[in-house]
């Protein structure tokens, strides 16, 4: 592993971020308009008992977790976007003909996105505070929820490969990315209650483990609950899945 | 296995062979499930590239000439044959050839959201180039291209031939002794055609060896000291251009292939 070229290929990610409006957009102003839409709608609403945790308080204060956990699952696009569209223009083509190695291309998407998730995580939360949400955690437990959502980026990456797998170009990828992301944020987010076998199909989704781990951190729940922390090992073991399941066919199926 | 330092820089060859590139017998054949009928993209080419040669694939679109390069480059693996870049096996040793290589592929694959220092400065990087030598050699291939002036101005904004320009820099940048160039000035205009020449014409001197595909004739007689005919993936012909005209009794390599194969190179297929 050569730092030259992972920070090369970071800086490059950076570039993009800043440069090319989509990325900007999907990054950064998404989850911003999302969790301002959902504050403004549902901050004044006050409700008793409401979803699994059955306590009081405004649905958006409710929706937070997820709120944090759907904007790490918009990085999927990005990832497919700019996987279709390099493939495209050549640049995968070109890259393959220098000495860099696919551990170390690899390695610096999953480092650009890692610290994208933690922008994000920011981001949401400072919007989130200033719309009058206040969570319950303890530092560490915070910290712990930064760990969730880097841990999450990965099955982001993942499904951005998958899309980039099926997807013959950019266009047909901004498209089909739903298919991975869609379900996710209406069965597996937490946003609102669900009915029990509706929620079962949610837990065979990572983003279900990123949201409930942030509702049991957000809300005081002590780091020694074994919910919180069998949910950090399904999450690994599916975002691993992903991740490599997404290297496997895109470098089979998708290269050319 | 001898080594040698190539003269350029401190790169090194697998060998002493004195050929650079060395291609035996070498079969790509596309077939399977999703292919409707078996094609023979490359079938059965031999031919060596001595160091320090500008050696040229001629023919028409789809006469194998990238999928050549490609097996050189480590893009596609062969179906049979052997092929050495720098004294070393494609199949076994691509990761010393990938360090001996610069590719200018027939897209411009340069990232158009980059200005051409930024783009030049990646792939340099990816080639662990010291700074100062990047910024050196940018400084001195965007001059010499004429790219200069708008070296701060993002890709997006280049015409189709500065794209071409600097696709080609990009594959430069590492000071590699062998330089894979696919069709290096397709779409450019005349002029820009003809500063390009020069500067391709210039690498010889720095006896850099390379290998160019192809179809615009005066392309090949300008820059080559050999050219390889193909067509329909096989070699019809090698040698010298002026031998080769000669040979035939042509006015040029166009009339030569259409000696040979009773079509012109630029009409195909």
């Amino acid at each position: 592993m050569k730092r030259q070229r992972i920070l090369a290929l970071v800086k490059l990610q950076v570039k993009a971020l800043i440069r090319v409006p989509t990325t900007l957009f999907i990054i950064l102003l998404l989850p911003i308009a999302l969790t301002l839409t959902m504050g403004l709608a549902f901050g004044s609403i006050v409700v008793e008992n409401y979803g699994w945790t059955n306590q009081t308080g405004s649905i958006f204060d409710f929706m937070v977790p997820g709120l944090f956990a759907i904007s790490a699952l918009f990085m999927a696009m990005p990832v497919a976007l700019s996987f279709s569209e390099d493939r495209e223009q050549g640049l995968l083509k070109r890259i393959n003909t220098t000495p860099m190695t696919a551990i170390e291309f690899m390695g610096s998407h999953v480092i650009s996105n890692m610290c994208m998730a933690i922008i994000q995580v920011i981001i949401v939360g400072i919007i989130s505070f200033l719309l009058g949400y206040r969570p319950d955690g303890a530092i560490a437990g915070i910290t712990l929820a930064f760990v969730f959502m880097m841990v999450f980026s990965l099955s982001s990456i993942g499904f951005g490969l998958l899309t980039a797998t099926i997807a013959k170009n950019p266009k047909a990828a901004g498209g089909i990315v739903w298919i991975f992301m869609f379900p996710q944020q209406m069965l597996a987010s937490g946003l609102y209650p669900l009915p029990p076998e509706t929620q079962l199909i949610g837990m065979f989704m990572p983003l279900y483990y990123v949201s409930d781990a942030l509702t049991l951190l957000f809300n005081g729940v002590a780091l020694g609950n074994l919910r919180i922390w069998w949910d950090l090992i399904i999450l690994i073991m599916f975002s691993l899945v992903i991740f490599i399941g997404g290297i496997i066919l895109f470098k089979k199926y998708g290269k050319a | 296995m001898l080594k040698s330092k190539s003269k350029n820089n401190n790169l090194t060859f697998g060998s002493d062979n004195p050929n650079a590139i060395e291609v035996i017998d070498l079969r790509k054949i596309y077939s399977g499930k999703n292919v409707i009928k078996e094609v023979k993209a490359v079938d059965g080419i031999s031919f060596s590239i001595n160091k320090g040669e500008i050696f040229g694939l001629l023919g028409p679109n789809g006469a194998g000439k990238t999928t050549t390069i490609n097996i050189l480059c480590g893009l596609i693996n062969q179906t049979e044959g052997d092929a050495f870049v720098g004294g070393y096996n494609v199949k076994k040793d691509l990761n010393k050839i990938k360090e001996l290589i610069g590719v200018c592929p027939q897209e411009a694959a340069v990232y158009k959201f980059l200005n051409a220092k930024e783009n030049i400065e990646f792939f340099g990087n990816l080639h662990l180039v010291k700074k100062e030598k990047i910024n050196e050699r940018t400084d001195r291939f965007l001059d010499l291209l004429g790219l200069l002036d708008a070296s701060n101005r993002k890709a997006k904004s280049y015409s189709g031939g500065m794209l071409r320009q600097l696709n080609l820099i990009v594959a430069l940048i590492s000071d590699p002794p062998i330089i894979f160039l696919d069709e290096p000035t397709v779409g450019m205009d005349p002029r820009v055609r003809r500063t390009t020449w020069k500067f391709i014409g210039s690498l010889k001197e720095q006896n850099k060896t390379i290998i160019l595909t192809t179809h615009y004739i005066e392309e090949a007689e300008a820059l080559c000291d050999r050219v390889a005919i193909i067509d329909y993936g096989k070699l019809i012909e090698i040698g010298q251009p002026k031998e080769l005209i000669d040979k035939y009794n042509a006015k040029d390599l166009e009339e030569v292939f259409m000696k040979i194969t009773g079509r012109r190179i630029l009409e195909g297929f």
